[in-house]
């Protein structure tokens, strides 16, 4: 075990942050350019250009600073709103409406997002059928696809999927940065549990009714990528359950206590990606000898994955997204990311580099197509 | 019957963390065995079904008589699930549910081979927000078989909870699980809420 990388703490090295980057500046390289070297339309070529570069630069910053959650946030963010331009202007061309219909529904033209897999599993198990109406092998957000990227995600990030490749993850975080203080500070911590009881209630009923409840009915995200057609009572009341949960937990509370809340009060994959952390080996540990038990991880951690309990003990629980939100206030650098089966304290650059590399490559390949896309439609439209 | 099922199964929780502390000494203290438990959990379970029978009956009896202008049938189930749904929230976020127990007076029966009888009745009496958005939904049934059909479904719901009793002990995270499930009966007052407000906007019954 090389104990000399934990002498010296990460970042300020300029020439150690462009070596790291190189790998990453080749590899987007080819998934952002898609391997062609040729293009006809100059305003695709600016916008891959840009993309590829602030990829670069966010990566080479992180290195550089040693600082992680603020420029993974960056691109986190912009991967929200651009995938929800993306999706809603396609859906526009598609459809001249961001609403479906029942015909939409029977002909299997619905997008597919990560959020519907809790629901699939027991119907595909009993039934062979899948409950959603899209396209298994289609172009445009199939099925098939997005469940082996999340598969890939989850086992390789576990709970990491949450804050390095969910598309809706951004929304509530980038909300949850709009204000310096918390103005709720207090809040129970039973409250973590609740997207156990959410997966439990919408396994349960999407397996009964065959139909995928939650997007029908609670999916706050309707409010920014698309919705049911409101054509009657039932329909404008699940538009009004859409828009209060998304104002309410997306938009509201994250500003108001600076947490995550539709991540940590609702979302059902979180819960089954907070499962699937006990497989992931990144984890992110705690070095009791080198902790002050200030606290501060606590206070800053979005999803409270950190208690003052478990700081004391060096523990980090399940729900961690890996975030590094608390590895960058740790005035001590005793909270870092790291490795099961590799002690806390040892090996700090090497197991934070690696993370890093795995989790933002996996984020610069996802994210790039929609970002490019969006880019390339403000380019088009200015220019 | 879908709905009824899944208030069963949600709200079971609330009713095993109410009563739980009064009737696990009960079933558990005088057995030696998992038999013996399972024998006192059978009596206490079919007490409680054939109850649910008795009530479903009475409450579809009554909802005849009592929604039978078409103004009553649209708009009070609506208010009343609505009402009960709120109460059910409120139930599953209070933290002092556990002294609330209706069956607490059984320490004073001789007894003991009647005390899971008595648990039988008192739990299911114990009218908790869950079981009167039942007896709502029972009271607005067309016919006296639907009524009792989801009765059975909320009691096949909730009775999934008291199946893990004998083996109580040996389960790890119990608290975890009692506490999802006590967060999912809130989410069950939150359905109840929605379809009621359904029901009151746009008058369609059990739609």
């Amino acid at each position: 075990m090389d104990n000399t990388l934990t002498a010296k703490p990460a970042g300020k090295s300029l020439g150690k942050a462009l070596l790291y980057t190189l790998p990453m500046f080749l590899i987007t390289f080819v998934f952002i350019t898609g391997g062609r070297l040729s293009f006809t339309d100059p305003a695709e070529v600016l916008a891959i250009f840009l993309v590829f570069l602030g990829m670069n630069v966010l990566y080479f910053l992180m290195h550089y600073t040693g600082e992680t959650d603020k420029f993974r946030a960056v691109l986190f963010i912009i991967f929200a709103v651009s995938l929800s331009f993306t999706l809603i202007k396609n859906i526009v061309d598609m459809r001249s409406s961001m609403s479906f219909s029942q015909a939409d529904i029977v002909e299997c033209r619905i997008p597919f997002c990560h959020l519907v897999i809790p629901m699939m599993i027991i119907p595909a198990a009993f039934t062979k059928s899948i409950i959603f109406p899209g396209t298994i092998l289609g172009n445009f957000a199939n099925i098939s696809s997005m469940i082996v990227l999340w598969l890939a995600a989850t086992i390789v990030l576990g709970r990491g999927f949450c804050s390095w490749g969910c598309f809706y993850g951004g929304w509530d975080d980038g909300f949850s940065r709009l204000r310096k203080k918390p103005v709720i500070r207090k809040i129970s911590d039973t409250w973590k549990w609740m997207p156990f009881a959410v997966l439990f209630m919408v396994a349960l009923t999407a397996a009964l009714t065959l139909v995928p409840t939650y997007c029908d009915w609670i999916c706050p995200f309707k409010a920014v990528t698309e919705f049911e057609q409101v054509t009657n009572v039932e329909s404008a009341v699940k538009a009004g359950v859409f828009i209060s949960l998304f104002g309410g937990l997306v938009v509201v509370l994250p500003a108001m206590t600076r947490k995550r809340t539709q991540c940590s009060f609702l979302c059902p994959l979180g819960a089954i990606n907070t499962v699937s952390n006990k497989v992931t080996p990144f984890i992110i540990k705690i070095d009791k000898t080198a902790c002050s038990e200030c606290l501060k991880c606590v206070a800053a951690c979005p999803l409270f994955a950190l208690t003052p309990e478990g700081v004391k003990a060096g523990t980090v629980s399940v729900f961690c997204s890996k975030c590094g939100k608390c590895v960058d206030v740790c005035e001590n650098k005793a909270i870092h990311f790291g490795i099961k089966g590799i002690p806390p304290g040892t090996m700090k650059n090497f197991t934070r580099n690696l993370f890093l590399f795995v989790s933002f490559l996996f984020i610069a390949v996802f994210s790039a197509g929609s970002i490019v896309f969006t880019v390339k439609s403000i380019l088009d439209f200015v220019i | 019957m879908i709905d009824s099922f899944i208030l069963g199964l949600s709200s079971g929780s609330a009713c095993l963390v109410t009563c739980g502390m009064v009737m696990f000494p009960y079933l558990m203290a005088e057995a030696s065995s998992v038999k013996k438990i399972a024998i006192d959990l059978s009596v206490f379970l079919i007490t409680r079904l054939l109850v649910y029978f008795i009530l479903a009956t009475v409450a579809w009896y009554f909802g005849q008589s009592v929604f039978s202008s078409d103004l009553l049938r649209n708009y009070v189930p609506g208010i009343l699930y609505i009402a009960f749904a709120v109460m059910l929230i409120w139930y599953s976020l209070d933290k002092n549910r556990k002294k609330d127990c209706p069956a607490s007076f059984i320490s004073k029966i001789d007894n003991k081979k009647l005390i899971p009888l008595f648990l039988g009745i008192v739990n299911t009496l114990g009218f908790c927000p869950a079981l009167l958005i039942i007896l709502t939904k029972s009271a607005t049934q067309g016919s006296l078989m639907k009524s009792w059909i989801s009765f059975l479904a909320f009691f096949a719901g909730s009775t999934l909870w008291f199946f893990p009793v004998p083996l109580a002990g040996k389960i790890r995270k119990k608290q975890v699980i009692v506490t999802i499930g006590i967060l999912a009966t809130g989410i069950a007052g939150a359905i109840f809420i929605i379809k009621g407000v359904i029901i009151l906007t746009g008058g369609i019954i059990n739609g």
